[in-house]
């Protein structure tokens, strides 16, 4: 009986897509080099979504995930296969029974799987005689097993699996304008998950934000998870930017922009105290950080004018003409 | 390898993708229902999308992948999909992957649906002379499509039917009902509302356009075709629908009505050059008014349903 186990090295840091799909990407060449730059190249890094009351669940509410993860896949011209879903309509067993086999057809030729365990984290095994999936969570080191059966069942009500395949060649330059463009839309669509609109993004989500630290009914664990997510992406894009700007001088302010706001940072994460063994934000600095977060609302507000003006001196074909694919409403 | 499947054979009557589709299930034998019953069941005859200026391209303005995948998910038909822009630079990738899912599907004796101009079916290949044969429904003989040129620019896009999974019929149609309540409310995200009108307020937009005469000649020719079809489907998936639930009695009528006055309006524009713009409005009018009052009969049959779901009454 075949099995397989590559055995990847997955660790949570950035978004869990992010540490995901470096996992798997790096192990088989398709990308090389560090991980902002792949939260960069791919937009990742630049979404951002606060659900009204700090629900952890913010950090991976994006939009939907097949709308929101395939354009920046496309973007550093790696080949994609992926499905999802909703587990209680009727179709999802065959859609499963379906993913089972490209799944493991996948990793047959040395490629993981991302999966949404929840968060993402990645299939990196299987063994046919237990009929069993590896899962990896970036946490432990340790694997989960999955029932071939059960795959994709989870508490919640979604299902996600992304296999990937060959690769063209994108001139850095075109990557890095159309991460850009990616991240002019996660900034200017207040709502990345209609019809709902409980969940806030880009310059909207600061607002959200703000608005629950004030008035202080909020999920303690997620408003940390937030802050911790929101510092580590700040991180990443000023990285990403300190680069891009030796490829586009014009983003030098942007980067500069940036830097400024990493210097509030420290300040945001003071907010954060430990009390016996739990982390959480120190309701007595709640006045602090809003300020700190409106200052760095104002920076990247001006950061996104860069990149649009940078973006409006170069045709942008894939946003002229109306696609027949993208944004819609689950049904 | 040369494999075709001589019995598959489009004919545009929905002049939708429900004639591709349909040409594609009755070949595998996984539907023997009419093109009316199917167009109502996957609630694609429900959608009703105009470009304000009444081009062509309208009534096929949407999200093929997501919503020709909802057709398919709706009838209990597990689909595959996909597409992109063909200047996209993974194109090559994925049109490479495309011609090996089409011809595997073409293998195991399904033709599959591609766009090509319209929604097609892929109903063979040819691998030593590199091309997909289509049936297109314009002419008897299969098309050639070689295989460096699928995709139609700009768009390429192709589904595969995979497997077909018994659902309860009546379910199957008071959902469609559901979809028909939100397509007649809800304009398509998709979309820009300036220069596209959904629903309801395609009608409105039809007229707005009749009125300044800043329009298509030849795409109202075409959107007129595609609607009036879509509004005859309708009004014979009703005739069926009422006889299961006597209820849906004045929907039924209400839609008839629609039916009329777009076959009406559609005998007009085709036949006439200049028919009277006072009378084709008139003719609008009518429509929208009975369609509103069919959805009104469909969501007091559906009101628990609707209730259940407030918010967002087209999630399942």
């Amino acid at each position: 009986m075949p099995n397989v186990r590559l055995q990847l090295d997955m660790k949570r840091e950035a978004k869990s897509y992010i540490d995901s799909l470096y996992a798997i990407l790096t192990a088989t060449g398709l990308f090389g080099g560090p991980k902002y730059r792949l939260s960069g190249l791919t937009g990742m890094a630049f979404k951002f979504t606060v659900h009204e009351r700090l629900l952890p669940l913010s950090v991976s509410a994006y939009g939907e995930w097949i709308n929101e993860h395939r354009p920046g896949i496309d973007n550093l011209g790696i080949y994609t296969v992926l499905d999802a879903g909703r587990t209680r309509h009727p179709t999802f067993r065959h859609y499963q029974q379906d993913a089972v086999l490209w799944v493991k057809e996948s990793l047959n030729r040395g490629v993981g799987v991302i999966y949404w365990i929840p968060e993402f984290g990645i299939i990196d095994g299987y063994d046919e005689e237990d009929r069993v999936f590896f899962v990896q969570d970036g946490w432990s080191g340790e694997s989960q097993i999955v029932l071939y059966d059960n795959l994709g069942l989870n508490f919640t009500e979604f299902w996600y699996c992304q296999a990937f395949g060959g690769k063209v060649d994108i001139p850095l330059e075109a990557m890095i304008l159309e991460s850009l463009r990616l991240a002019i839309y996660d900034w200017d669509t207040p709502h990345k998950t209609l019809p709902n609109t409980d969940i806030g993004s880009g310059r909207l989500a600061y607002d959200f934000l703000i608005r629950a630290l004030k008035q202080g009914d909020y999920d303690e664990g997620g408003a940390v998870y937030i802050l911790d997510s929101y510092c580590y992406s700040r991180e990443e894009i000023c990285a990403y930017l300190q680069e891009a700007r030796a490829v586009y001088p014009e983003l030098g302010e942007a980067s500069r922009l940036y830097e400024e706001l990493i210097g509030i940072l420290p300040l945001i994460r003071d907010g954060i105290i430990e009390t016996s063994g739990a982390r959480k934000v120190d309701r007595n600095q709640v006045e602090l950080l809003t300020e700190q977060f409106a200052a760095a609302q104002q920076l990247e507000d001006r950061t996104v004018d860069v990149f649009r003006s940078l973006s409006e001196r170069y045709p942008d074909p894939r946003r002229s003409i109306i696609p027949r694919w993208g944004i819609h409403t689950p049904k | 390898m040369t494999v075709i499947l001589t019995n598959v054979k489009m004919t545009i009557e929905s002049e939708s993708y429900i004639d591709a589709m349909h040409a594609v299930l009755t070949h595998k034998g996984w539907t023997t229902y009419s093109k009316p019953m199917l167009a109502g069941m996957t609630s694609a005859a429900f959608r009703f999308t105009v470009n304000r200026r009444l081009t062509a391209e309208g009534p096929t303005a949407y999200n093929w992948i997501a919503e020709n995948f909802l057709a398919a998910d709706f009838i209990g038909i597990a689909a595959s999909s996909n597409a992109g822009f063909t200047f996209d630079a993974t194109f090559p990738l994925y049109r490479d992957a495309a011609i090996l899912q089409i011809k595997k599907a073409i293998d195991d004796g399904t033709g599959a649906v591609i766009w090509k101009d319209r929604f097609v079916v892929a109903a063979g290949y040819d691998d030593e002379r590199q091309i997909l044969l289509l049936s297109n429904g314009r002419e008897e003989e299969m098309e050639q499509l070689p295989y460096h040129s699928f995709g139609c620019n700009p768009y390429w896009y192709y589904q595969v039917l995979e497997n077909r999974i018994p659902l309860d019929h009546l379910e199957v149609c008071r959902e469609s009902l559901m979809q028909a309540v939100y397509r007649w409310e809800t304009h398509d995200p998709m979309l820009p509302e300036s220069e596209y009108a959904c629903g309801k307020s395609a009608y409105a937009a039809i007229t707005s356009a009749l009125q300044n005469g800043e329009y298509d000649r030849e795409g109202w020719l075409a959107v007129i075709r595609s609607y009036a079809a879509s509004k005859q489907n309708i009004r014979s998936y009703f005739t069926v629908l009422e006889t299961y639930w006597p209820s849906l009695r004045e929907a039924a009528l209400q839609y008839a009505r629609v039916a009329e006055a777009l076959e009406e309006m559609n005998r007009l524009v085709q036949s006439d050059d200049m028919p009277a713009i006072e009378r084709l409005i008139v003719l609008l009018d009518e429509a929208c008014q009975a369609e509103e009052k069919a959805i009104m009969a469909i969501k007091l049959f559906m009101r628990e349903t609707i209730d259940i779901r407030k918010g967002d009454i087209a999630l399942r």
